[in-house]
């Protein structure tokens, strides 16, 4: 007991010690947590429009003020050139285009069905997609103006004999931080335990104390334990503080139980610190595991949903994140935080996460020898 | 006869078909200062590693206090001290810290740690430096605290692989001032080097070339036996016909080559 509290000393003293790397510890994530938050969004917003409006009239003027009276588009201009509007999405500066035409408002009276033309840059297709929703449903909210302010009208047949009523649930803004979050918190809890463990115990390989420290008679066992429980306890702090910023400052609902969420994350730092020791066991110098710690976490991230719907992968892709521990715990806080989920449904995740950490995390201590070769 | 605290018969050790350690026999005696020489990679390091549980031998027996180092290694831990020639303490812990922590992991009370320590203070005379960062120790210093840690559970033997290595010439003396106390109190000590005035400090010593004994005698006798006035020319005389023998070898062997 004594042997592992005397480690567990060393290593809070050397982290405390270590200004750079107490900054990285707490000071990185709240930064990554604003930039990502910030910066990865799936909202589409200020699509720049251009209005190609030939039919000049006060009807054609109407459908244009629906396109300006939101913050989803920025009016650019008008221009009467169907030129113009090639050359300004080949320079990306308009990234959708409306064209109006001639005898819209003569045709609409007379009930024809007259045709808008919405040419959208599909380069980004998530984009033009969500553009296109927005287009549909401003058009529509005109077409059902216009009829109301007409009482004389005859409607087309065919149009409009279904209202749709859209419901959002868990999140009914759509707001993409609420989605990016959580997924946040994940990917903190992954590269923290699996730097320090790794980056520590590496760096006691370069300058010979964990040689000295296997000339002692301190156990492998009291030798990791000693070594992982600071960094599972800074994890926690970890979590805590970034949690509360979540909470406090992106007004990200918690809807679930935090027992039950600080349960799970325990699991799954089986899996993080797992691969830490790992890492250290097959690298000699603290780059070449900075190095191992970014191959494992870039492939981890990419094929852990996070950025990437799993859902959208190829079949073959999505088969192979089953591998990815990270995938299952992504699910996890995403449904604690979003739908309360109980332990009893995500046992579906839960159980394979569990396997996963308990797998790596046993064959890199069994890979952790107290020999030098 | 004297208690033998280190045995090894025809020990090996190979990597890959490099043989780093090529059957070793050697007895070390109580309260002995035995002294292993040889050029760098010659096996020495890879010799004290064995010895100390660190590495598995290939082949061969060894005991290091009684002790088996196949079955009973993590017991020989808690007898012997190793200090190598990183010196190997944590930066960025004080000379204080230090000591309590290997206090801590070799089971000392708090009283043991903080008699340790004073003793260590005194004897070194580095009391003023107890909360200084290790990192802003001289040199001369760092080596004398990694060796204090290395005594804070008493050993019954003291492993140091160049142990002066970097050092200045009056630091490295006064380290071996250190020794020949430690020694008088009933440890054993095995030391390697490459200095060889050291070697003239050791009851015995053993020269190794190329993983094999080629000299194992007091300073004393070897320098009569090759009729030489110091130690640094025992060795070299020996290491040059090692050499010798080497790149003339013997017509029968040539003979197998072709």
């Amino acid at each position: 007991m004594q042997r592992i509290f005397s480690m567990m000393v060393k290593e809070f003293k050397q982290v405390f010690r270590n200004r750079p790397m107490l900054s990285i510890i707490f000071i990185a994530p709240i930064l990554q947590l604003f930039i990502l938050a910030f910066a990865i969004t799936t909202e589409v917003l200020h699509i720049k429009l251009l209005v190609c409006d030939l039919d000049r009239s006060q009807v054609s003027k109407e459908v244009v003020r629906g396109f300006g009276n939101t913050d989803r588009f920025d009016l650019l201009g008008f221009s009467t050139d169907l030129k113009e509007i090639k050359e300004k999405m080949k320079a990306w500066e308009a990234q959708m285009a409306l064209v109006i035409p001639p005898g819209f408002s003569r045709d609409l009276g007379r009930g024809q069905n007259p045709e808008i033309q919405v040419v959208v840059d599909g380069v980004d297709g998530n984009t033009a997609g969500v553009a296109l929703g927005y287009a549909r449903g401003i058009l529509g909210e005109f077409g059902t103006n216009y009829v109301k302010n007409r009482p004389n009208y005859t409607q087309p047949v065919g149009i409009h004999l279904v209202n749709m009523e859209e419901r959002m649930w868990y999140n009914p803004d759509l707001s993409s931080q609420q989605f990016m979050v959580p997924g946040i918190v994940v990917v903190l809890l992954t590269i923290l335990p699996m730097m320090l463990s790794a980056l520590s115990l590496v760096k006691e390989k370069e300058i010979g104390t964990l040689e000295q420290l296997m000339v002692t008679p301190l156990t492998r066992y009291q030798l990791l334990l000693g070594k992982l429980i600071p960094f599972l306890i800074l994890s926690y702090v970890e979590l805590a503080v970034v949690m509360t910023v979540a909470i406090v400052f992106f007004k990200i609902p918690m809807n679930g139980s935090y027992l039950l969420l600080a349960g799970l994350a325990f699991l799954y730092l089986f899996t993080t610190l797992g691969l830490g020791i790992f890492i250290s066991t097959i690298t000699s110098s603290q780059q070449q595991a900075m190095f191992t710690a970014w191959f494992f976490m870039v492939f981890m991230i990419l094929m852990g949903g996070f950025f990437i719907p799993i859902e959208n992968m190829p079949p073959i892709l999505q088969k192979l994140t089953y591998l990815n521990p990270m995938r299952y715990f992504i699910y996890i806080i995403r449904d604690i935080f979003q739908k309360d989920s109980s332990l009893f449904s995500l046992l579906k995740d839960a159980v394979p996460m569990t396997a996963f950490g308990l797998l790596i995390f046993s064959l890199s201590v069994l890979k952790f020898q107290k020999r030098v070769g | 006869m004297p208690e033998i605290s280190v045995k090894t018969e025809n020990l090996v050790r190979n990597f890959g078909s490099f043989v780093a350690v090529n059957q070793v026999n050697i007895e070390v005696y109580q309260k002995e200062i035995f002294g292993f020489l040889g050029a760098n990679g010659a096996g020495k390091t890879t010799m004290i590693r064995m010895l100390c549980g660190l590495l598995k031998p290939s082949s061969g027996k060894a005991t290091v206090g009684g002790l088996d180092v196949y079955r009973q290694s993590e017991q020989i831990k808690r007898s012997i001290g190793y200090m190598s020639q990183k010196f190997s303490l944590y930066e960025d812990l004080t000379v204080e810290e230090n000591i309590n922590f290997y206090g801590g992991i070799y089971d000392l009370n708090q009283k043991r740690i903080q008699k340790k320590r004073d003793e260590i203070f005194f004897s070194l005379g580095m009391g003023d430096y107890a909360r200084t960062l290790t990192y802003d120790l001289p040199l001369g210093f760092k080596q004398r605290l990694a060796l204090g840690c290395a005594l804070l559970h008493d050993p019954r033997i003291l492993f140091l692989d160049e142990p002066t290595s970097g050092v200045d010439p009056k630091a490295r003396r006064d380290f071996w001032e250190i020794i020949h106390q430690t020694v008088a109190l009933g440890t054993t000590i095995f030391v390697t080097t490459h200095f060889m005035e050291e070697a003239e400090y050791c009851h015995r010593v053993f020269i190794m070339d190329a993983g094999k004994i080629i000299a194992l005698d007091t300073p004393t006798k070897l320098k009569n036996r090759y009729k030489k006035k110091s130690m640094q020319e025992v060795f070299v005389t020996l290491v040059e016909k090692q050499q010798e023998k080497k790149t003339n070898p013997m017509p029968d062997s040539n003979d197998k080559m072709s």
